[in-house]
């Protein structure tokens, strides 16, 4: 009987323990971090050139780390093109079809990332750019394989991204500000080559790597009036399209060529 | 000010487009030619990707040549008959053209390809043009007496095409010659218009004065007729194969390239002709240059982007 009650305590505490490995991967049934956007969504009009959005948020556990992610909610398709030399040019002699990365992928925190979690923690919740290599996968698309190519193809695809401004890791206090270790406020930008799609925006707490709280935001990015018109049908009806684009051409060419009284510059 | 063009999927300074568009046009009035081949460098040097750049100027051509075209129909300058030849081998070559954009940009080779045949196209015109117009200037100054200001020997080509066969009879060119050089060499033009963008009125009005032999007037006139229609076939098909056209920029270059070929046209009657040949010979050798380099230094970005499935950007 007693040994049965001991049984059953050590099976509680197994389970318990399970139950505290379990949930740092279910963020969600942590405490809420609070959070409000300036906005939720950002319309792409005929002027757009990026936005920037402001968050503000409430730490429920005052004084532990913050780390906040914003990634694209679906990871993408993509297909990289890396280039060497063939005689004395240079040309796309390989191509590597990759997936598991996201298109968009951006951190705020107020240190350095491995001083808040741990290597495995920052890779369950896919924090930080070895976590997204970790994730990342290539398959030899065209050409010839060599030993460096993953190493080449994620620190290209990082490099393009970057100058994208699609993706950015700060680690500084001054881009999350925390008032009183408990009220943060922080803005991301998103870039004019942020396209069309769901992005998530998530706060996580960490207290000595654990993490204790979580929040998430969802922002929309879509195209709207004239933008939406050309992208939806050239996408959609690209025959329409087509047709469109010459008719207008050419009626645009002939109202030029009268309104200067001329044949046109040719 | 910033506009956001919608294939190209980037925001870019209005004014910088329409300038550009204005610069091409500006030399387009002045030299008299259409600028494709200056526009689509210049647009992917600002980062407008290249197969954009380049169906967003076959768009861009279809409107500019289209006053011209309607002009010279009106006057009676457009010989229908062999604009229609021409016609067929660019609605087929256009048709190859823009099956090889979408071939070498799946391989991601479409950008080295199109910089190779502007490389050699622009290197040979503008060394052509170069040597031509030095020759003119010197001969005119008297230091070069021995040649002629019309280069000699190109009739014996437009006689050895002539006797080719499937003889066609031209009435507007006053011409009976085989339709093989003119179906070709339309062929040719559309291809490279697909490939790069380009209107090619720089390649066929010379080819068709020199080696098929039409009166200079006909030729322009029935050139511009055919890049109307070549170009409205290779913006319809990139639309449709590549999605790459982005009709708004098309329309900001339009404007731009009309108000800058009214002052080209007014500044160019201040100009001799070899002068601007020769203005436009180093323009072009320049533009050769920089290419050739772009492939032969080494990139700062040795990865690239492909292309998404599916098209777009």
């Amino acid at each position: 009987m007693r040994r049965g009650a001991i049984l059953l305590l050590a099976t509680a505490l197994v389970m318990a323990g399970g139950a505290v490995t379990l949930a740092a991967i279910s963020p969600e049934v942590k405490q809420k971090v609070l959070t409000a956007a300036s906005k939720n969504l950002i319309e792409i009009g005929v002027s757009y050139r990026g936005d920037q959005i402001h968050f503000f948020g409430v730490n429920p556990v005052p004084g532990t780390d913050l780390v906040i992610k914003l990634t694209a909610e679906k990871d993408e398709d993509i297909k990289l093109s890396v280039k060497g030399r063939v005689g004395p040019f240079w040309m796309t002699v390989k191509q590597y079809d990759v997936t598991g990365t996201p298109f968009m992928y951006k951190i705020h925190t107020g240190k350095p990332l491995e001083q808040i979690v741990s290597k495995e923690t920052a890779q369950e919740l896919e924090l930080g750019y070895e976590a997204i290599r970790h994730k990342m996968k290539m398959v030899l698309a065209r050409g010839e394989a060599a030993p460096d190519d993953a190493d080449k193809v994620f620190k290209g695809m990082i490099k393009i991204k970057e100058e994208a401004n699609l993706y950015n890791i700060v680690e500084d206090p001054k881009r999350l500000e925390v008032a009183e270790g408990k009220l943060f406020k922080h803005y991301f930008r998103f870039p004019p080559a942020a396209t069309e799609g769901r992005y998530q925006v998530e706060s996580f707490c960490f207290d000595k790597g654990q993490l204790v709280g979580y929040g998430k935001d969802i922002i929309e990015i879509k195209k709207v009036g004239l933008e939406h018109w050309f992208t939806y049908t050239s996408q959609e009806h690209p025959v329409f399209f087509g047709i469109f684009a010459v008719v207008v051409a050419v009626a645009a060419g002939l109202g030029v060529g009268i309104i200067f009284g001329k044949g046109g510059h040719h | 000010m910033e506009i956001y063009l919608p294939i190209a999927g980037m925001s870019i300074n209005l004014f910088l487009v329409v300038g550009i568009g204005g610069m091409v046009g500006f030399l387009s009035g002045l030299f008299g030619v259409g600028g494709g081949f200056l526009l689509t460098p210049l647009m992917m040097m600002i980062g407008i990707p290249p197969a954009v750049a380049a169906a967003s100027d076959s768009n861009q051509i279809c409107a500019a040549a289209a006053s011209g075209a309607f002009a010279h129909w009106r006057l009676g300058n457009v010989d229908f008959k062999m604009g229609g030849v021409i016609l067929a081998g660019g609605i087929l070559g256009g048709t190859i053209g823009v099956q090889l954009v979408k071939i070498l940009r799946a391989m991601g080779n479409f950008e080295f390809v199109m910089k190779v045949v502007y490389v050699i196209m622009l290197g040979l015109v503008g060394s052509a043009m170069f040597i031509e117009s030095l020759r003119t200037i010197r001969a005119s100054r008297g230091l070069d007496p021995g040649v002629a200001a019309a280069p000699a020997g190109e009739p014996k080509l437009a006689r050895l095409f002539a006797k080719l066969p499937l003889k066609m009879h031209f009435e507007r060119s006053g011409l009976h010659t085989s339709a093989i050089f003119p179906f070709t060499i339309g062929t040719i033009v559309g291809i490279m218009a697909a490939l790069l963008g380009v209107g090619g009125g720089f390649i066929m009005v010379p080819a068709m004065i020199y080696i098929i032999g039409m009166p200079t007037i006909a030729a322009i006139g029935t050139d511009l007729f055919q890049i109307v229609l070549t170009s409205a076939n290779v913006t319809l098909q990139q639309a449709f194969v590549n999605k790459t056209v982005d009709l708004l920029l098309a329309l900001i270059l339009l404007a731009g390239s009309t108000i800058g070929a009214q002052f080209g046209a007014a500044f160019g009657k201040r100009l001799k002709g070899e002068q601007i040949r020769i203005l436009l010979a180093i323009i072009v050798l320049t533009l050769t240059v920089k290419l050739f380099l772009d492939l032969v230094l080494t990139p700062s970005d040795l990865v690239s982007l492909a292309p998404a499935k599916g098209g777009g950007h």
